[in-house]
């Protein structure tokens, strides 16, 4: 509960600071919600011509590409610096989280707000209005979807760039496993074999974020809850640990690091 | 001459600094591979779901498809976020520092971004043609690699303009990131980049081909595959009628801009 207030408190902060800057939050905004909808057009181009894809249509789209455009958006919104973690932990930008009486992963996470991310979560919702599968019980479906779907992607962005603490600078591959969450996220997963399929459930778990979260709004299913929720608590986990673990190795130069 | 051997050494200092951590150059370059794998799943299914008409959809077969796709994401991979370095140059009032030196501004733009464009791009083109070859086999005609090499330069050249116009506009709104989050989608859909052009509905296919960004992407891309005298004549006319307007709007653009241009810092 008293993380639960100090978190709000930071959310509430960081969403300050980025609207100080209102036409340059706007942009971001209403830019990401335009980029999404010309992104979305290709698919839209695609299934004109070649209708389905081992029968995945654009409605599975609209309802594929919404939910991980949310769930992005929120991690974005919330836990900005999830994007950036192995760079704050390569430069021993950790000293000044780890003298602070607060939960080091959680406070570190939480202290950027990436206001396009704002755009992401409301086309996500806006994408799924437009899927024809829009029901009232299906968008709580897709909110509590989408949050699981959240949680996967935060703990495997945590994940990853924790491998910092082990292997120093590692932008590349922090950037090339994101997009590569991201491009695999979002394609049909009826292209894929099985052994790719094993590969989207667990190395880069973007079945979890974008073709499960989609099943499971689409139709309620038991397996597909327990899928997301097993997903979501394993990787969560997984990553908590990880940072922990790769905590106890970190070291800084004492350098003078100011954190606007 | 002598004024052109100054841009020369610029763009071989950036060449040579693009050399200066390999490490990163090579790392950045592996996420063509992803890429190249994941449009092989989805034409694969495409093609055998499409039941293609001699293995062809719109006059090109998987292997071309995957071929075309390489070099439009060796393209597109390949430049440097000219924009983003702009607009972060006028945030932070660095530009101030390039704006007095003894050089044309967009000059200088231009060798540093072709110094940072050449080794990414090969990289790319490296990483992404093994993956292909592996995938779907030798290209059909290795030798529309050199016939397009024209096409790909001029590609820059545009892709530099529109950038360099989008950093521009840094001068008066500082944050430039949601023209270029645009720029890249209209880039991919008017371009060709996930969806070669040719499979567009007609009346799109019509209007995208004239437009800049297929002379960009689909232009160069299209010629690797299908290198015929024609369509080489084709794609360079377009591609230089195109740069002529973009350089005479850049220029245009740079001088009304200088106009309106805070440094707030440095």
């Amino acid at each position: 509960m008293k993380e639960l207030k100090f978190l709000i408190a930071i959310w509430k902060t960081n969403l300050q600071s980025a609207m100080e800057y209102r036409g340059a939050f706007l942009t971001q905004v209403i830019g990401m919600i335009a980029n999404n909808f010309i992104y979305f057009a290709i698919w839209i181009i695609f299934f004109n011509r070649f209708k389905d894809v081992r029968g995945w249509g654009i409605n599975d789209m609209y309802v594929t590409f919404g939910v991980l455009a949310s769930a992005f958006g929120l991690v974005s919104l919330l836990f900005g610096n999830a994007f950036t973690l192995s760079d704050i932990i390569a430069k021993g930008r950790l000293d000044y989280y780890l003298s602070l009486p607060r939960p080091v992963l959680l406070h570190t996470v939480a202290s950027r707000t990436i206001a396009s991310g704002m755009g992401d979560f409301i086309y996500g919702f806006i994408s799924y209005g437009m899927s024809g599968y829009f029901t009232w019980d299906g968008l709580a479906r897709f909110v509590l979807a989408m949050l699981l779907a959240a949680t996967v992607f935060a703990a495997f962005l945590i994940l990853t760039q924790s491998l910092a603490f082990w292997f120093g600078m590692m932008t590349n591959f922090s950037n090339l496993v994101l997009n590569a969450m991201l491009t695999f996220g979002i394609y049909p997963i009826t292209l894929f074999d099985s052994y790719a399929k094993l590969i989207l459930f667990t190395i880069i778990p973007a079945a979890l974020m974008g073709a499960i979260p989609a099943e499971f709004i689409r139709a309620f299913t038991w397996t597909t809850l327990g899928q997301l929720l097993l997903g979501a608590i394993g990787f969560l986990s997984l990553a908590i640990f990880i940072f922990n673990t790769g905590l106890r190795r970190y070291e800084s130069g004492s350098a003078i690091q100011i954190e606007v | 001459m002598k004024t052109f051997s100054k841009y020369w050494s610029i763009f071989q200092i950036t060449l040579i600094n693009s050399l200066a951590y390999p490490g990163e150059l090579v790392g950045r370059s592996l996420m063509i591979i992803p890429f190249m794998w994941i449009f092989y799943q989805l034409w694969k299914v495409t093609f055998s779901a499409a039941g293609a008409d001699g293995g062809m959809i719109s006059g090109l077969t998987l292997r071309d498809t995957l071929w075309y796709l390489m070099l439009a994401e060796t393209i597109e991979l390949g430049r440097p976020p000219i924009a983003r370095t702009m607009s972060e140059s006028v945030k932070d009032g660095s530009i101030a520092y390039i704006l007095n030196k003894p050089y044309d501004f967009l000059l200088y733009q231009f060798s540093t971004a072709m110094g940072e464009t050449i080794f990414r791009a090969m990289l790319n083109a490296v990483f992404g043609g093994l993956t292909v070859w592996w995938l779907v086999g030798a290209p059909n005609h290795p030798e529309g690699f050199l016939i397009a090499l024209p096409a790909i330069l001029g590609a820059w050249v545009l892709h530099f303009c529109i950038n360099a116009m989008i950093g521009l506009s840094a001068f008066v709104v500082e944050d430039v990131s949601a023209f270029t989050w645009i720029y890249q989608k209209f880039s991919f859909i008017f371009g060709g980049m996930l969806i070669p052009l040719d499979f567009y509905p007609q009346w799109l296919q019509t209007i995208a081909k004239f437009l800049p960004f297929s002379s960009a992407i689909y232009g160069p891309s299209r010629l690797f595959v299908t290198p015929t005298a024609e369509f080489f004549i084709s794609v360079m006319t377009l591609q230089l009628a195109w740069i002529f307007v973009l350089v005479f709007l850049l220029i245009v653009a740079y001088r009304r801009g200088l106009t309106q241009l805070t440094v707030n810092g440095g």
